[in-house]
């Protein structure tokens, strides 16, 4: 406590400070106020507000779409400017602090690919390292598997950013594990990512308005997590008038419904998509021995949003999904039952305490569960496990001059982590695991400051003092623990220290260190996250992971034709990395934590990013080197073996062309290093029978992986100023049906008594070529 | 065997099952699996050596049948086969004071009645046997297991040395057996089999079962040992799975029920930790491929090798399948 004191004290001295400097110069006054989009007023994140000709004098629209730029009286032309859309030049006479709201219009150039690397000008200028910006329009138009339009998948096509498996929804950042991304709608972060088994991400991109990818250097605002930051902002809703949009695939519809509630002070947004594959087969599977058997998914987001007065508005938002599967075979009376899914719900209440200082608290409720039913007969049983969050954050962007940018602000999360909880029953018996739920509190305190040292030189200081505290109630080794009794603390500061050097107005170098701390882990035993999967916290029996990551940049920009190009290397140090010993069973009646080693990670390379803008043939070519590399003692004596998910090289290549005004096209080609895999070292035989015996670990590798997906989307009444309007998009993944392996499967065929030894091995891939059809509709 | 524990393994394998129907579903859209010959890893050979001790009714004398790990093959001939087995070993088995050499007896070298007497001692269908089977066995029957005491195995072969060691545990009997109506749909001529154990509560209890069904060689189903975490000091109820035969399918209708007019034998044994993990590893290792699997590396208690020094504590129970 001590220490908190200690910090806050310096923290309100440097702020004193900063003011005070500002107040002892000439008259500056401030202009502030919010960027939005003229159809549907959605606030635009990170629009550029500058002096014309002077870039240097500018500021950003923070995530609400507020700005403030403070500058010496006199006149000027304002310029306000988003990519994608027309700029707006306001000519003012600054006399006195002045409040303008400004709407922006879509230009022609609002159907363009675009991925934003830190907004067209910023790009170049700014200290943000490794983030990328990906507006959802953009991804509507990338082919996708089956027609499902997906934002963690397209963010998988991003330089730095692998995925899993095929088609899996799973992503590793520069080497880290799958946990090590800290995944954020609207402020709550999100445990699981995935429906069916990951194959298509819970994010329904109908309903996001802007995702941050934040890959490398991370700024002191967020924490929690050693790898990535994938902010996922949702829309607001058109607060002109009701619009409603959707589509019919073959997989899953979606419909979108938003609106006023007040003309331009609230609106709302709904939105929901669902399968319904094997609901159209009910009545089949009904008049069989397997009815009540049935897989669907559905998800839910919902918001809306009131703007009380020019200094205060209000948000709630929230999102609910389910993964349902039941399965029942009347013949031997197995029913089997197995939902899953996450609930987040989310208040925010911005208020603007001066033209130079905005505030905004949240509330957060985030639960993740899990279930896993089966009965037969005498016998019945349920595995549960789960996360539940309550969370409280006040966060400050503080404009005291145009040299400085602060952010300040705390945060503090209490957790309950239910592990696999096991109860059953046998005739009369009942049994149980009588695991218990375990509870901490993970907290932090953040400061950083964005310093203009001179036209060319630009840094960003910041700190982040991170701690979790394990508490009760908790029972470990006979000494047993009350609630909120305090059972074992971590915590530490994290630099975060960066800086930009502009060598000239398109090109600058970018420098970066930032260590990171994670108290909750997720281990994974498979090769690819499942939901039965568990987190788990720091505790007596866990330590936190640490990371620290070093990244070197290069930019530059080539506005004719909207090039942009990036160099970027990293080197990442991870320690208390976790995995599970050799001889794991999950079905051990042990908590998973007694089944945990530790070791560490290393992981290294560098990205080269090229992307195109403007034009008809807009895109991107990514290439990434990484190697991410394990070492535990208890793992093969502490040899060093690469991560499962180690990809030495990736490369994606995206475009888009519009064809014609009804025709536009879509590509996309990957190619990566096979993945690596632990081979079959011998077999041989336990009573009669050939077992395997598996290694070293992830020795061997699969074939390289490469893939094409086209597709074209048709718009029959392009331009149309109709009410309706729709389109037909036709989607191909695979197209010329390479059969990229997905798993290997060893067929032993033993007996040692008759002689009989015959082993053959399977190379299993998984989806051939897979055209689909989707139709999308707007209506407003 | 059907508690808890297996129960969620079987409830995992069933989910794992369902998600790899889906899988199978989208699979079958194109032929998309391709057979390839993996690589030679060029390790050395591992000894493998499985030993057992029992104490109980028709129990075995101490015997280690004494083999090597080959890399993957698609075909191994006979004479290869034969190969894997070691000759020529000195295996000890010593308790306390009490030492005794195991003799290395080949099936093929013995004179016919005697080799006919050993196959059926060790289970074998001699009209099956194609190879040379060769075990290394306490042939006088000297040792004679004790409960509680812990036997040490020592193997010296090739300037190698092998040791392991296990205890024999307490034994905990079956309380009862008895026939209940098939689940679901009742079939006159499929049973299953309840039995109930009365755990003996505060220690640490393994156990293992096997059944022989009109006279067949003892098999056991898909999982075969279970630990007392979940139903400590309980006096639990649950069902015997009738494992599939050697060869026989899956088949939903019938798995795990008995047909009546069988005669059934149950094995019922008393296993220690060590012996444990090595069948519930192994086991899990045996279901354990596809997507959605890690490699599970088989538990051993064998220094300087692989497989199982492992003893039994067993009961036989005899019954006839019917209503």
């Amino acid at each position: 406590m001590h220490n908190i004191e200690h910090r806050s004290g310096l923290l309100i001295v440097y702020l004193l400070a900063a003011g005070i400097l500002c107040y002892g110069q000439q008259s500056t006054f401030t202009i502030s106020g919010f960027i939005k989009d003229s159809l549907n007023g959605e606030t635009l994140l990170g629009a550029n507000v500058y002096v014309l000709n002077k870039p240097g004098q500018g500021a950003s629209a923070n995530d609400f779409g507020f700005y403030s730029l403070t500058l010496p009286a006199g006149e000027y032309k304002i310029v306000y400017s988003y990519l994608g859309f027309q700029e707006h030049v306001e000519n003012i006479n600054l006399t006195s602090n002045r409040k303008i709201n400004i709407q922006l219009n879509g230009g022609v150039l609002l159907d363009e690919l675009v991925v934003e690397e830190n907004k067209s000008l910023d790009q170049v200028t700014s200290t943000n390292l490794g983030r990328i910006d990906l507006a959802t329009e953009s991804i509507k138009k990338l082919p996708a598997l089956l027609g499902e339009v997906d934002v963690l998948k397209a963010l998988q096509l991003l330089p730095g950013v692998s995925s899993a498996d095929e088609g899996g929804a799973g992503f590793y950042v520069r080497g880290g594990g799958a946990d090590q991304n800290l995944l954020l709608l609207d402020g709550a972060p999100v445990y699981n990512s995935g429906h069916l088994l990951g194959f298509f991400s819970i994010f329904n991109s109908d309903a996001i308005k802007n995702t941050t990818l934040i890959k490398g250097g991370m700024p002191a605002y967020y924490g929690g997590r050693l790898s990535s930051v994938v902010d996922i902002q949702m829309k607001e809703g058109n607060d002109k008038h009701l619009a409603a949009e959707g589509g019919i695939g073959l997989i899953a519809s979606r419909l979108t419904l938003q609106g006023p509630i007040q003309g331009e002070k609230s609106s709302f947004i709904l939105s929901g998509r669902r399968t319904y594959v094997l609901d159209l087969a009910q009545p089949f599977i009904a008049k069989s021995d397997f009815a009540g058997t049935n897989y669907y998914f559905y998800d839910i987001n919902a918001k809306i949003n009131h703007q009380f007065s020019d200094k205060d508005r209000i948000y709630l938002s929230g999102y609910f999904g389910r993964d349902i599967l039941s399965y029942n075979s009347s013949e031997r009376g197995f029913k089997l039952n197995m939902p899953y899914g996450n609930n987040t719900a989310t208040f925010r209440w911005n208020h603007i305490i001066n033209d130079k200082l905005f505030m905004n608290t949240t509330a957060v409720y985030n639960g993740y569960d899990f279930k896993l039913k089966g009965e037969q007969d005498l016998f019945s049983f349920q595995l549960n496990n789960g996360v539940r969050d309550y969370q409280l954050k006040l966060d400050l962007d503080y404009y005291p001059s145009p040299g400085h940018f602060i952010r300040f602000g705390a945060n503090a999360i209490h957790h309950r982590f239910t592990p696999n909880i096991l109860q059953g029953r046998s005739g009369e018996v009942s049994f149980t695991n009588d695991y218990k739920p375990k509870y901490g509190i993970e907290s932090a305190i953040y400061f950083q400051d964005e310093i203009k040292l001179s036209s060319r030189w630009t840094v960003n200081l910041g700190a982040r003092w991170a701690r979790f505290d394990q508490i009760g109630p908790f029972e470990f080794e006979n000494k047993s623990y009350k609630k909120w009794q305090k059972v074992k603390t971590f915590s530490g500061v994290e630099p975060r220290l960066f800086t930009t050097f502009l060598i000239n107005p398109k090109t600058s170098i970018k420098l970066g260190f930032n260590q990171n701390q994670q108290f909750i882990h997720l281990v994974t035993n498979s090769a690819s996250t499942l939901p039965t999967d568990v987190w788990v916290p720091s505790s007596l029996m866990v330590r936190p992971q640490r990371g620290y990551q070093w990244s070197l940049g290069w930019y530059k920009s080539l506005r004719e034709g909207g090039w942009n190009v990036s160099v970027e290397g990293f080197y990442k140090d991870m320690r208390n990395q976790i995995d599970y010993r050799e001889t794991y069973t999950s079905n051990q009646s042990v908590e998973i934590e007694e089944a945990f080693v530790f070791g560490k990670g290393q992981a290294y390379g560098t990205e080269l990013f090229i992307q195109k803008s403007k034009g008809n043939l807009t895109g991107w070519f990514g290439y990434t080197f990484t190697r991410s590399w394990r070492w535990f003692k208890d793992i093969e004596q502490g040899r060093r073996f690469p991560a499962s998910f180690d990809k030495p090289h990736d490369l994606e290549l995206v475009s888009n062309f519009k064809a014609s005004k009804k025709w536009e096209l879509g590509g996309t080609f990957v190619y990566g290093t096979g993945k690596p895999f632990t081979p079959l070292r011998s077999v041989y035989f336990i009573n009669q029978e050939l077992v395997t015996r598996y290694g070293p670990r992830n020795s061997a590798r699969y074939q390289d992986y490469h893939r094409m997906d086209l597709a074209a989307t048709y718009t029959a009444r392009p331009g149309s100023k109709k009410i309706f309007t729709s389109s037909w998009t036709f989607s191909v993944y695979n197209v010329y049906n390479r059969k990229n392996p997905f798993f290997i499967n060893y067929d032993l065929d033993s007996d040692l008594v008759t002689g009989k030894a015959e082993g053959t091995a399977y190379k299993v891939s998984l989806f051939p070529m897979i055209p689909s059809i989707t139709w999308n509709f707007k209506w407003k | 065997m059907n508690t808890p524990i297996q129960y969620i393994d079987r409830g995992r394998t069933l989910q794992k099952t369902w998600f790899l129907g889906w899988l199978t579903l989208l699979l079958a859209l194109s032929a998309c699996e391709v057979e390839f010959t993996p690589k030679d890893i060029n390790l050395d050979p591992e000894y493998v050596v499985e030993g057992y001790l029992e104490l109980g009714e028709q129990a075995l004398p101490a015997y280690v049948i004494l083999t090597q790990s080959k890399p993957f093959f698609s075909t191994l001939p006979i004479d290869e086969l034969e190969n894997l087995f070691v000759h020529n070993a000195e295996i000890t088995v010593s308790e306390g004071a009490q030492k005794i050499n195991l003799t290395e007896l080949c099936l093929n070298d013995l004179p016919p009645q005697v080799k006919q007497l050993a196959a059926d001692r060790l289970g074998l269908n001699l009209d099956s046997l194609k190879i040379n089977f060769c075990v290394y066995i306490d042939l006088n029957g000297i040792l004679k297991a004790k409960e509680g005491k812990t036997y040490q195995l020592d193997i010296k072969h090739g300037g190698q040395s092998l040791h392991a060691q296990t205890t024999i545990p307490e034994y905990v009997p079956l309380d009862s057996l008895w026939w209940r109506d098939a689940p679901g749909t009742p079939v006159d001529t499929l049973l299953q089999l309840m039995t109930k154990i009365k755990d003996p509560p505060g220690t640490k209890n393994f156990y293992r079962y096997s059944c022989s069904i009109n006279g067949s060689a003892f098999m056991t189903p898909f999982s075969s040992v279970n630990d007392d975490v979940l139903i400590d000091g309980k006096d639990f109820e649950f069902r015997l799975i009738k494992p599939n035969f050697p060869g026989e399918d899956f088949d939903q209708s019938n798995f795990g029920l008995f047909h009546t007019g069988d005669s059934v034998t149950i094995k019922w044994s008393s296993i220690d930790e060590a012996h444990f993990n090595f069948w519930n590893t192994l086991e899990f290792n045996k279901g354990n491929q596809g997507p959605f699997s890690s490699y599970t590396t088989i538990d051993s208690n064998i220094e300087g090798g692989l497989g199982i020094w492992g003893s039994y504590n067993s009961r036989i129970y005899k019954l006839k399948v019917e209503k």
